[in-house]
C-alpha cells in the first residue's frame, strides 16, 4: 500500500517537474534547427514562476466555471498521467482505470477548458473552443482505434497489462498493426498538443490560433496552471506513445540498477519522440484549418487499417 | 538461427513492407500534388521490388530476382522519370481535382481494404501457414486492396495523368498478387507484362499531350462533350 502511494507521489512529481523541461527542450531544439538561438530549455520554469507570482485580471462577465476550469484541467491531466506506465510496467493508479479512463480524463479537462473559453463571452474564446471541439471530435476516433489495436493484441485495456504483454515478444514493434497504430497515434499527438500542422504553439497574433485563443482571458496563476497542464498532457501522450509501442525497457523487477536504467531509457525514448515532433514542426507549414480534417481522416483510416491488419496478418 | 535465413524474420519483413505499400496506396488517394504522387508511386514500386527480392532470397528462385530487378528499374526509376518529365514539359497545374473530397475518398479506401480482406480471407485459409513455402501468402488481401483502391482512384480522378498513375498502382496490385500466390509468373509472361506497362505509359503520355493540346486541359470529362 505504502509502496503504491510512494510510487504515485514519485510519478506525480516526475510529471510535474519534468514536463516543463520537455516543452522547453522542444522549443530550444526547434529554434536551433531554424538557426535561431532560442530561449534556454529552462525558460518554461521561469515563465511558470513568473506567472505564479503575478496578480490576476478576471473578466467581469466570468462565472464560477471560469474559476473552476484551471483546477479541473490541472487535476484531470495529472490523474491521467498517473494512469500511464512511465518507468515501471505497472502504473500507480492502474486499479482505478485503464487507458479509456486516461483518454476521457484528458477529454474532461478539454471540455472544461472549452467551457471556460465560452464563459467569458469573448469572440476569440468562442472561436477557439469551437475549433478545439471540432479537432477533438475528429482526433478521438483515430486515438481510440489506435489504442484498441494495441489493446486487442494484448487482450486488455489496462495500459500496464498492455505494456507487460509486449515485453516478451520480439519483432512486435515491426508488426504492421503496431506500426500503423503508432503512426495514427503520432498524428493524434500533434493535433492534441496543438503542434504545427494543426495549431501553432508559438503565436498569439494569428486568427488561426486554437489553444491560445481559448486561454486568452486567463492571467497569472490560473494561466500558469493551464500552461503547466498543457505541458503535462504533452508528456503523458508522449509517454503513452513510447510505452505502449516500445515497452521493452520498462522495469518490472525491483532493484536500484534496474530502476535507474529503466528511468534513463524512458527519458531517452521521450527525447527521441520529442525530436520527431521537432522535425515535423520544422519541416511542415501550418495547415489551413479546413485541411485539418483531411489530416485527421488519414489518421482515422490508419487507425482503422491498424485494427483491420491485426486480423489481416494474423496479429503479426 | 542467423537472422538472414530465419523465415520468421522474412515473413515479418514482407508483412511490414506490404503494410507500407498499402499505406502508400492510401497516401496516393489523399495526395493532391501530382509530383508527390509520382514519388509515392516510385516508393511503392521500390517496396514491391524489395518484397519480391525477399521472397526470392528465402525461396531461392532465380526468376523472382529477375522480376524484382525489373520492377525496380522499370517501375521505380524509368516510369516515374518519364512521368516527371511529362509534368515538367506540359507545365500542368499541380492540384488535381478529385470528384470526391479527400476525407470521403480516404474513408472509402479504408472500406475497400476491409472488403479486400473479406474477399481474400477464404482463399488465404486454404493455404498452409508457417512453412517457408507459404512465405508472403498473407499479402494477398493487400494485393486485392491495392487493386480495388486503384480502380477507385481511376474513377475518382479527372485528370488523364493521375489516371495513368492510378492504372500503374493497380498494376502493382496485380504484381503483388502474382508474387504472393504463385511466386511470380513464368519469366516470359513477366517480361510481357513489363513491356506492356511500359508501352501503355508511353502511349498514354502521348495521348495526354494530345488531349492537352486539343482541350487546353487534361480533364477527361471534356472528352465526352461533342463540341469543344
Amino acid at each position: 500500500m505504502t509502496a503504491t502511494v510512494l510510487h504515485a507521489v514519485l510519478q506525480g512529481l516526475l510529471l510535474l517537474l519534468l514536463s516543463p523541461l520537455l516543452s522547453g527542450l522542444i522549443r530550444t531544439a526547434k529554434a536551433r534547427l531554424q538557426t535561431r538561438r532560442g530561449p534556454s530549455p529552462l525558460q518554461p520554469y521561469r515563465d511558470l514562476g513568473k506567472l505564479l507570482r503575478k496578480g490576476m485580471v478576471i473578466p467581469e462577465t466570468a462565472s464560477p466555471v471560469f474559476a473552476a476550469a484551471p483546477f479541473v484541467v490541472f487535476s484531470t491531466t495529472l490523474l491521467a498521467g498517473l494512469l500511464a506506465p512511465t518507468v515501471f510496467a505497472a502504473a500507480p493508479l492502474s486499479q482505478f482505470g485503464g487507458v479509456l479512463a486516461l483518454v476521457y480524463l484528458l477529454g474532461l479537462g478539454r471540455f472544461f477548458l472549452a467551457l471556460a473559453a465560452l464563459d467569458t463571452g469573448s469572440a476569440f474564446g468562442g472561436m477557439g473552443s469551437s475549433r478545439e471541439m471540432t479537432i477533438a471530435a475528429l482526433a478521438e476516433p483515430a486515438l481510440m482505434l489506435a489504442v484498441f489495436t494495441v489493446a486487442l493484441t494484448a487482450g486488455s485495456t489496462d495500459p500496464s497489462r498492455m505494456a507487460q504483454a509486449a515485453i516478451g515478444q520480439s519483432w512486435r514493434f515491426l508488426a504492421p498493426s503496431q506500426m500503423l497504430a503508432f503512426t495514427a497515434l503520432f498524428v493524434v499527438l500533434l493535433a492534441e498538443t496543438g503542434r504545427i500542422p494543426v495549431d501553432n504553439p508559438a503565436t498569439h497574433l494569428e486568427l488561426t490560433m486554437i489553444h491560445e485563443a481559448m486561454i486568452l482571458e486567463y492571467s497569472g496563476p490560473w494561466l500558469a496552471l493551464i500552461e503547466w497542464s498543457a505541458s503535462i498532457k504533452q508528456m503523458v501522450l508522449l509517454t503513452l506513445l513510447a510505452n505502449l509501442f516500445i515497452p521493452f525497457t520498462l522495469a518490472s523487477a525491483p532493484g536500484v540498477p534496474a530502476i535507474l536504467s529503466a528511468a534513463a531509457l524512458y527519458l531517452l525514448k521521450l527525447l527521441l519522440l520529442a525530436a520527431a515532433v521537432v522535425l515535423v514542426e520544422t519541416t511542415n507549414a501550418k495547415m489551413r484549418l479546413f485541411r485539418v480534417p483531411e489530416l485527421l481522416s488519414v489518421a482515422f483510416v490508419l487507425g482503422a487499417l491498424a485494427l483491420i491488419s491485426t486480423f489481416l496478418f494474423g496479429g503479426r | 538461427m542467423p537472422l538472414l535465413s530465419d523465415p520468421i524474420f522474412g515473413q515479418t519483413m514482407i508483412t511490414l513492407m506490404a503494410a507500407i505499400v498499402l499505406v502508400l496506396q492510401i497516401t496516393l488517394v489523399a495526395q493532391k500534388s501530382l509530383v508527390s504522387s509520382i514519388y509515392v508511386f516510385a516508393l511503392q514500386s521500390f517496396l514491391l521490388a524489395a518484397i519480391a527480392g525477399t521472397i526470392a532470397w528465402f525461396t531461392g528462385a532465380g526468376h523472382i530476382y529477375m522480376a524484382a530487378v525489373l520492377t525496380f528499374l522499370l517501375k521505380s526509376l524509368l516510369l516515374p522519370a518519364i512521368l516527371i518529365r511529362l509534368v515538367e514539359q506540359i507545365r500542368i497545374e499541380h492540384e488535381m481535382k478529385p470528384l470526391l473530397n479527400v476525407p470521403v475518398s480516404v474513408v472509402i479506401s479504408g472500406m475497400l481494404t476491409l472488403l479486400a480482406y473479406v474477399v481474400a480471407e477464404p482463399l488465404q485459409q486454404q493455404m498452409s501457414f508457417g512453412s517457408p513455402s507459404s512465405l508472403g501468402h498473407n499479402t494477398l488481401p493487400v494485393a486485392v486492396a491495392l487493386f480495388l483502391i486503384g480502380f477507385f482512384l481511376i474513377a475518382n480522378r479527372r485528370k488523364a495523368l493521375s489516371q495513368v498513375l492510378a492504372l500503374l498502382s493497380l498494376e502493382n496490385g496485380l504484381f503483388l498478387a502474382a508474387i504472393s500466390l504463385t511466386y511470380g509468373m513464368p519469366l516470359i509472361v513477366e517480361l510481357g507484362v513489363f513491356f506492356d506497362v511500359l508501352v501503355a505509359v508511353l502511349v498514354l503520355t502521348i495521348l495526354v499531350g494530345r488531349i492537352r493540346e486539343a482541350f487546353d486541359s487534361m480533364d477527361v470529362t471534356r472528352l465526352s462533350r461533342l463540341r469543344g
